[in-house]
């Protein structure tokens, strides 16, 4: 009689020839009672992978296992020849599975796709081995273990292919409107573009005007053109057209859905007058009697608790602060047209848009938490920022750069640069603007004041594009001093209250003792407050300088991961204006490809609930990233919505049952590879 | 089935004996990490299988427990930092589910064979410099002890050509 | 009547007070609550002998006042009896019973608002065939001659028909491997807490030993219980005694302690060879399926990933099915031990799926059953 054991190793062998059909129990994998014919083609790739894998003993090894009908070896697959050899098996041997073995899927899958596609197959019956970059690239001198390896995994590819099933890409309509978030000069170009080609545009902007932050600059490099002199004209363009409909002092509070048919709801925050009446003549501003700082002006000078943002605002209309409003109604009275409105509340308006533009620029580094270079501890040491506001002569002092201490007009004047970039302790990334504008602030003021002396402590002076070179001779040729070293020592005399500095010119190979009456601080690029909310909202993932993230650093620089989002302007990295301008027009043509074809093709690897199966446990529902699991209450099923669905599969890792299958990467398809990875060894006594 | 083979020490390397790691890499950073390695021909050890998963968190601890107990002597995950992942927090899911998966592998013994590591895209050198390691702390671990306890062992392929024959005699005995 | 309060009380129909464990309390107020349409329906045990009941769900009233009495030797578990039924149901249930009851409502197979769990205090529960085993070897009277059983300060007491009482210390029966089920010898869930009302005969003194029940609303569920019992005129409560509130935590204490120490003696840790225990433990698993079947906390469907991801050729090396069981139950095991007793292999699951559960409970700071706690396996993605 025999023993309980051997009885089992004869199930393993019984079990094992119908293994198809032991895996596809009721309710998991789909019932396919269709003999698989796998063919199997093995790449040598030059001497990439012929050079070190036995491509012949592979294949001869593969044609041996179940199901293989025909094996091929070329010397490239990709080729046309090659191709047509794939194409030419799968006639003779009326294949229904192709096995590829050759570089990275992420090279060539979509070729052979293609190709197999061609002969009336399913494209993804199409399964990639990569014995190229994973095996003979790796293993270069250790030719037996490689082709041995390369066996292995051809082999787990073999079984994958058997079970791979036939999958359909979907379509999903476009709305044929745009949300652009945030209305700087990148959101602004973007929401340009789009409303020219037709398309409904919402531009939603946090601050009470349009402009974003070059409407705070004095002048912009290389051109030196005077910044809201040449945005000002853009910005009345955005208000003029009829396409686009600005949302100023808004924000967007919540999105919902995917592509092509997104739904926000946006929050307007009250101004507490009535838009419609305010002419912007800024009446109430004068007799408002509450002064505070003024973040426009980078705390320097003062507004008033009602004010209009500045002369170019966009809208032009006032806003009243609450928090430091005193309800002294002196407004309300002075105001001709009667427009104050001390009871307006917040509201919201939801949106249904087809793509989504993120444009929310950034904030410049504050030196202030960590006093770099002394600032905050000493008066006369300010931000590259509040230097532009001092310069501009709509700003707090008339256009005349004075030091904080004594409001006198300095005359050496020093530039650090690199404040809070290419530094382990704040960011170690270049910011890329501060070179440029630190030599235009230089040039600027020793073209206004000749007598003034300036020199800029730099690491390395970066001027890539058209003009920025020219930029840096005019201010060489001007006198700006170019030192190269960076401070180590910033002190300030009690006295005089000038600055003193220690730096080591490293070019000179000494150390140098200087004295300025004002220090400007070049600071960087960084996230501002609102980015995390928004990278939340739009499910986008962050970068490494804490920016957001595109979707391919190289070929797709505005697109993200999430389809039907796409990023301009510092949002996505610290840039020019040229870079963000061209960004935000790029964005308007990446957008169009949707909104005027108005459809969408969402990804064909999803995850899908088999009803059967599923128990109702909900396990999964809080798993998705992208809220892409609904549960049918009345059904007691959970449903997946195959559009928001990206096919990440952590919900099908999570489901107890089963029930939750992600396609392409079935629980039986990982689990074929699983079983066929090792071969069993003998093992030494 | 025999048990008395509890005693027997795993073999330490020695006659030519070389680990046999699996590693689930994410489509996205890792298994571009793993391609990247190739193209800068950063040669490591020949002991890694890899099998490609969109996600990290899609690595179920059962696929884990299969592998282990199939015979693999180590099984590595390997996905995106955290923060990068191409999904948001898939890599999270993973990390916690590991964790898990680690603490139930302690019973079993298995708990040093799994290892969790993220590689981005740009890490080429890094990823072989893991599997490096890896394989390292297999060998000092030794065969897995799935595969000594076993007997009898044959060659999966001489199974598969040895099936029709078993068949007949499964018949044949089967009435019993 | 509100949470947390006590109260002494007893059935008002003679017949089920003296036929009922304790004064008959637990079933008059499934009775009532069945009467006055709290409920639709009930799950009693229906008595076959001094040994065996069946769990039946039941509508009539009559039913369930002849179901009284208690059986330590019932070790059964009504969790999964009511899952998936959409019942609007009042059940009495041990601590097991009630961890089960909640692990399924946390995996939506009950609706615990439409569920009245009626708890009971319990010592534990015996092998209907260990225990006529016992009863001849230990005890040495015939089954058929036993009238009824209690446990009472640390002894089984058996009373035949002649009026005799036999009583022999759990402790000596349990040296012997005879008495509990060994789960429940490690279980520290004397006292229901997690249930709507906690009944039991701690507690009661004087005169009412033995004709009255000692409750503890734990929820304003049970409250309602209660309060309808006995404006239905089913049942009728005092206050307890100080005493008797003292001597009921005090052998809850002793219990909980008791249960602790054979914790500490049936899981020694196991140092070298743990893949070879497990795969020595497992190796007659035929692939039945029965511990599946009757596991309280497993709610997956006849397909589920533990079959699915098992072939029984693979087996020889260690069951796929028992390894993903004890990954997915590491944080859900409840130790009732039913898949124990209903092993044909007589594989002591139990143990097995504790050594598993034991440590993954214990730093996760989870216990499953006791209260609403999602499970942490279920909480993979973090809540930021």
């Amino acid at each position: 009689m025999l023993r309980l054991s051997d009885r089992r190793l004869m199930f393993k062998e019984v079990s094992e020839m119908s293994d198809n059909k032991s895996t596809e129990n009721k309710g998991t994998a789909a019932k396919d009672n269709e003999e698989k014919r796998v063919g199997v083609f093995v790449c040598e790739c030059g001497l990439n992978i012929g050079g070190v894998v036995n491509t012949k003993a592979v294949a001869d090894y593969i044609g041996t296992l179940p199901g293989v009908k025909v094996t091929s070896v070329n010397k490239f697959t990709c080729s046309d020849s090659g191709q047509a050899d794939i194409q030419a098996k799968i006639k003779e041997h009326n294949l229904n599975r192709v096995v590829v073995a050759a570089c990275s899927p992420k090279t060539h899958e979509p070729t052979f796709r293609a190709c197999i596609e061609q002969m009336g197959l399913n494209q993804y019956f199409l399964e990639f081995v990569n014995i190229r970059d994973h095996c003979s690239w790796i293993h270069m001198w250790e030719k037996e273990k490689a082709t041995e390896k390369a066996k292995d995994l051809v082999r787990m590819g073999v079984e994958r292919s058997k079970l791979l099933e036939p999958l359909q890409a979907s379509e999903v309509p476009v709305t044929d409107k745009a949300l652009v978030i945030g209305a700087g000069v990148a959101g602004m170009q973007s929401a340009l573009d789009l409303a020219d080609m037709g398309f409904q545009v919402y531009l939603v902007e946090k601050e009470p005007s349009i402009g974003g932050r070059m409407a705070r600059f004095d002048k912009v490099f290389p051109t030196n053109d005077c910044s809201i002199c040449i945005l000002g004209p853009k910005m009345v363009e955005v208000a003029r057209n009829k396409n686009i409909k600005i949302m100023s002092y808004s924000e967007v509070k919540a999105v919902d859905g995917y592509v092509g048919n997104f739904n926000v709801k946006i929050e307007h925050k009250p101004r507490y007058l009535d838009v419609a009446k305010c002419t912007g003549c800024a009446k109430c501003s004068e007799v408002c009697p509450v002064e505070v700082p003024y973040d426009f002006n980078e705390g320097f000078g003062t507004r008033k608790a009602i004010y209009v943002p500045f002369p170019q605002a966009v809208p032009l209309r006032a806003l009243i602060d609450k928090e430091n409003c005193i309800n002294c109604k002196a407004c309300a009275k002075a105001c001709a047209s009667g427009a104050i409105n001390y009871d307006m509340q917040t509201s919201y308006t939801d949106l249904n848009v087809g793509v989504i533009i993120g444009a929310v620029g950034f904030k410049t580094y504050d030196p202030e938490p960590r006093h770099d270079f002394g600032y905050g501890l000493y008066d006369n040491i300010i931000t590259a920022m509040e230097f532009e506001r001092l310069l501009n002569a709509a700003g707090p002092t008339g256009g005349h750069v004075v030091r904080p201490s004594d409001c006198k007009e300095p005359i050496r004047v020093g530039f650090v640069n690199c404040v809070g970039s290419r530094d382990k302790n704040t960011n170690i990334y270049c910011s890329g603007v501060c070179c440029m504008y630190t030599i235009k602030n230089a040039q600027l003021l020793k073209e206004k004041r000749p007598e003034t002396d300036h020199t800029v402590m730099y690491i390395d002076i970066r001027t890539p594009f058209r003009a920025y070179e020219e930029s840096y001779n005019r201010s060489r040729n001007l006198g700006v001093k170019f030192l190269r070293g960076r401070p180590v020592e910033v002190k300030e005399d009690p006295v005089t209250k000038n600055i003193k500095v220690r730096v080591e010119d490293t070019l000179a190979g000494e150390m140098r003792n200087l004295e300025f009456d004002l220090l400007v601080l070049a600071t960087g690029i960084v996230p501002n407050e609102g980015i995390g909310q928004i990278q939340q909202l739009l499910k986008l993932s962050k970068a490494a300088d804490g920016l957001l993230m595109e979707a391919h650093p190289k070929l797709k620089p505005v697109d993200t991961t999430i389809d039907g989002v796409f990023l301009a302007g510092c949002a996505s990295g610290p840039k020019d204006i040229p870079y963000a301008v061209s960004q935000g027009s790029a964005c308007a043509g990446r957008a169009t490809i949707l909104l005027k074809n108005k459809k969408a093709i969402t990804e064909g690897i999803t995850a899908v609930v088999n009803p059967d199966v599923c128990v109702g446990c909900q396990v999964c529902v809080p798993m998705c990233p992208f809220q892409a699991i609904k549960f049918d209450e009345k059904e007691n099923k959970a449903n997946v919505l195959k559009a928001l669905c990206k096919g990440c599969g952590t919900c099908v890792a999570a489901c107890p049952t089963g029930a939750l299958e992600q396609s392409h990467f079935k629980n039986n398809q990982v689990l074929a590879q699983v079983k066929n990875v090792f071969k069993f060894q003998e093992v030494a006594a | 089935m025999s048990t008395e083979a509890t005693a027997a020490k795993p073999a330490q390397g020695g006659n030519g004996w070389e680990p046999n790691i699996l590693a689930f890499c994410c489509n996205w950073c890792s298994y571009a990490g793993a391609d990247l390695a190739g193209v800068s021909r950063f040669q490591y050890p020949a002991t890694v299988k890899i099998l490609r998963v969109m996600c990290s968190s899609r690595v179920e601890p059962a696929f884990i427990l299969k592998a282990l107990k199939d015979g693999a002597d180590g099984v590595l995950i390997a996905g995106c930092h955290i923060g990068d992942c191409h999904y948001i927090d898939g890599n999270k899911n993973a990390e916690v589910r590991i964790n898990n998966t680690r603490k139930a592998l302690a019973k079993l013994g298995f708990d040093k064979r799994l290892r969790l590591e993220w590689v981005s895209a740009s890490e080429g050198l890094r990823f072989s410099e893991v599997i490096k390691e890896f394989t390292e702390e297999i060998k000092n671990l030794g065969q897995n002890p799935v595969k000594i306890d076993i007997k009898p062992q044959m060659n999966a392929d001489e199974r598969r050509l040895n099936a029709s024959s078993v068949r007949s005699a499964a018949n044949v005995q089967g009435s019993e | 009547m509100q949470k947390g309060e006590m109260y002494v009380g007893w059935s008002t129909k003679d017949d089920v007070r003296k036929r009922g464990g304790s004064g008959g309390l637990v079933t008059s107020m499934l009775a009532a609550a069945l009467e006055k349409k709290f409920v639709d329906a009930v799950v009693v045990l229906k008595k076959i002998n001094e040994f065996e009941a069946v769990p039946i769900i039941t509508s009539d009233v009559n039913e369930v006042l002849n179901s009284a009495g208690s059986l330590h030797s019932v070790p059964s578990n009504f969790a999964k009896l009511i899952a998936n039924r959409n019942l609007k149901v009042a059940l009495p249930a041990k601590g097991c019973d009630v961890r089960g009851i909640i692990e399924q409502g946390k995996r939506n197979a009950i609706n615990l608002d439409n569920t009245f769990i009626v708890g009971l205090n319990c010592g534990g529960s015996m092998h209907p065939v260990v225990t006529r085993e016992m009863l001849e070897v230990m005890y040495k009277i015939k089954p058929e001659d036993v009238h009824g059983e209690e446990i009472e300060k640390g002894k089984l007491i058996f009373e035949t028909k002649d009026g005799k009482e036999h009583a022999i210390t759990i402790d000596e029966l349990e040296e012997k491997g005879y008495g509990r089920r060994e789960s429940c010898r490690y279980c520290t869930i004397k006292v229901p807490n997690n249930s709507d009302i906690a009944c039991g005969n701690w507690g009661v003194t004087g005169d009412l030993v033995g004709k009255a029940t000692f409750v503890e609303i734990n929820s304003e569920k049970g409250a309602k219980l209660l309060q309808n019992a006995v404006d239905a005129g089913y049942v009728q409560v005092q206050k307890p005694d100080e005493k008797g509130v003292a001597m009921r935590a005090k052998i809850k204490g002793v219990m909980e302690d008791l249960g602790k120490k054979w914790k500490g003696k049936v899981f020694v840790p196991i140092e070298n060879g743990r893949l070879e225990y497990f795969r020595k433990e497992l190796e007659h698993c035929i692939d039945c399926g029965a511990c599946k079947t009757v596991c309280p906390t497993c709610s997956c469907g006849d397909v589920s990933k533990c079959t699915e991801y098992h072939f029984r050729g693979d087996a020889y090396k260690m069951s796929m099915y028992h390894l993903v069981r004890f990954l997915h139950l590491a944080d859900a095991c409840i130790g009732c031990g039913q898949c124990s007793d209903v092993c044909p292999a007589d594989i002591p699951l139990t143990r097995l799926y504790r050594r598993f559960a034991n440590p993954v409970q214990e730093q996760l700071k989870y216990e499953p059953g006791m209260d609403m706690q999602k499970p942490p396996y279920f909480e993979v993605k973090l809540n930021e």
